[in-house]
């Protein structure tokens, strides 16, 4: 549902809009009955001519149950979101599946910097491609961050992978994706981290095979080559 | 008549919303004042600078100087290197003046600002910093107050800490190599026959200059 508003890119970004799409329903299935019936009973209650308002105490069974059925139908559905919540929450935060690349995504006021590996595919070597604003990776391939953050409490966001990780100064914090889709997205800081927040943006490129090879030959340092 | 009048009304308030929602502030001093609210919190409200945050003295300087800088920081000939902290939090900032004026308008308020020369943090020789000065006279004069032909920058009364941290940066390419750069690219060579003690004398004698 919500991929025909915002694409989905990653591999684990349509379990989350199931999560947000199961909330919405059974959320928006109780809202809509409560406030049909709030309504309904305003207006079949309403003031007449004729008829006087009485005090219930809610202690009547038969008047109870308005109350006790829904309660209990309602925890239902929170132990199904739950259940759900948990299940999404261990594939995306969890679990972390092997690497094929491991990546460096640093944030500061107000930019992202990315440090990827060169040619020899290894992280924190002398080839490593360092990069302002600009992350580019292969489509279909397991990328594990390591997330860090040179000054002040920033969030790493991928609104097309619905990934969402805050990066904290003094930590790195690992996370994984795996793109899904081609294609050039918006990278974004979902924290407020200053005056420039608003402009931290950034771009991911998630290409094929081809042309990231292209692009790794291309920007390895030449002295590393 | 009363339901012409008051869509008379509904049109003339329609037109004053989108009016008031499309207007473009006038470029001029007092948009400059307004944008420079968006500096003090790095440079000061009188534009002195600040140490802490490598912000550096920008009260008084050129207005064609400023502006250059802007330009410079938003079409990412300045302030790009991954590892060039301060640099990419002003290119940040630059991003921010997305009005047309904006630039000029923010870089005449700036250049309108009492320029109150930096206090002295580093002491060198200042003997040897004027022969090595002699490299600079032909671009920054000789005085010190900068060249608006060849695009150089007046020196004096910049902080001594951020013309050292300039020339640092120009050496180790972290300025100064995006080939639209003219005038960095320029300044880039004059940097790599400069050693740490040679910028600090010659930074040393530029805080003499008046």
């Amino acid at each position: 549902m919500l991929h025909g508003l915002i694409t989905e890119a990653s591999s684990f970004a349509g379990s989350i809009d199931w999560l947000i799409f199961l909330v919405l329903v059974l959320v928006g299935f109780w809202f809509i009955l409560a406030e049909g019936v709030f309504f309904w009973l305003i207006f079949r209650f309403r003031s007449r001519p004729g008829h006087t308002g009485q005090y219930l105490t809610g202690k009547e069974k038969h008047i109870k149950r308005w109350i006790n059925i829904p309660h209990a139908l309602v925890l239902v559905c929170d132990v199904v979101i739950v259940i759900a919540a948990i299940h999404v929450w261990y594939i995306v935060k969890m679990d972390l599946p092997p690497a094929d690349y491991t990546i460096r995504v640093t944030g500061q006021q107000w930019a992202w910097v990315f440090q990827q590996p060169g040619e020899d595919g290894q992280l924190d070597t002398p080839d490593d491609i360092f990069t302002t604003d600009s992350l580019h990776v292969e489509v279909n391939k397991t990328y594990q961050f390591l997330l860090e953050s040179r000054d002040v409490i920033h969030d790493f966001s991928v609104p097309v992978f619905r990934l969402k990780q805050d990066a904290v100064p003094g930590r790195t914090i690992t996370g994984w994706f795996r793109p899904t889709k081609t294609g050039t997205f918006d990278v974004q800081c979902a924290k407020l981290c200053g005056i420039g927040h608003g402009v931290m943006e950034g771009s991911l490129v998630v290409e094929d095979q081809a042309h990231h090879t292209a692009w790794v030959a291309k920007n390895t340092p030449a002295a590393a080559q | 008549m009363p339901r012409k009048k008051s869509l008379r009304a509904i049109v003339l308030l329609a037109a004053l919303g989108a009016g008031a929602c499309a207007r473009t502030p006038a470029p001029g001093l007092a948009r400059g004042k307004e944008l420079f609210a968006t500096c003090v919190p790095c440079h000061g409200s009188d534009g002195e600078g600040s140490q802490e945050l490598g912000a550096p003295n920008i009260a008084g300087l050129p207005k064609w100087y400023v502006q250059a800088q802007l330009q410079k920081f938003q079409t990412r000939q300045r302030g790009v290197n991954p590892f060039d902290t301060v640099g990419l939090r002003m290119r940040s900032m630059s991003r921010t003046l997305n009005l047309p004026g904006d630039v000029e308008s923010v870089a005449e308020y700036v250049s309108t600002l009492t320029r109150t020369p930096a206090p002295v943090t580093l002491r060198g020789n200042v003997e040897a910093g004027k022969a090595t000065f002699q490299t600079c006279v032909a671009c920054h004069g000789p005085d010190g107050h900068g060249t608006e032909s060849v695009g150089a920058p007046p020196l004096v009364g910049q902080a001594d800490w951020y013309l050292v941290r300039q020339l640092h940066l120009f050496k180790k390419g972290w300025r100064g190599t995006d080939p639209r750069d003219i005038q960095g690219g320029t300044m880039r060579p004059m940097s790599l026959g400069l050693d740490d003690l040679s910028m600090t004398n010659v930074v040393a004698y530029i805080q003499t200059l008046k």
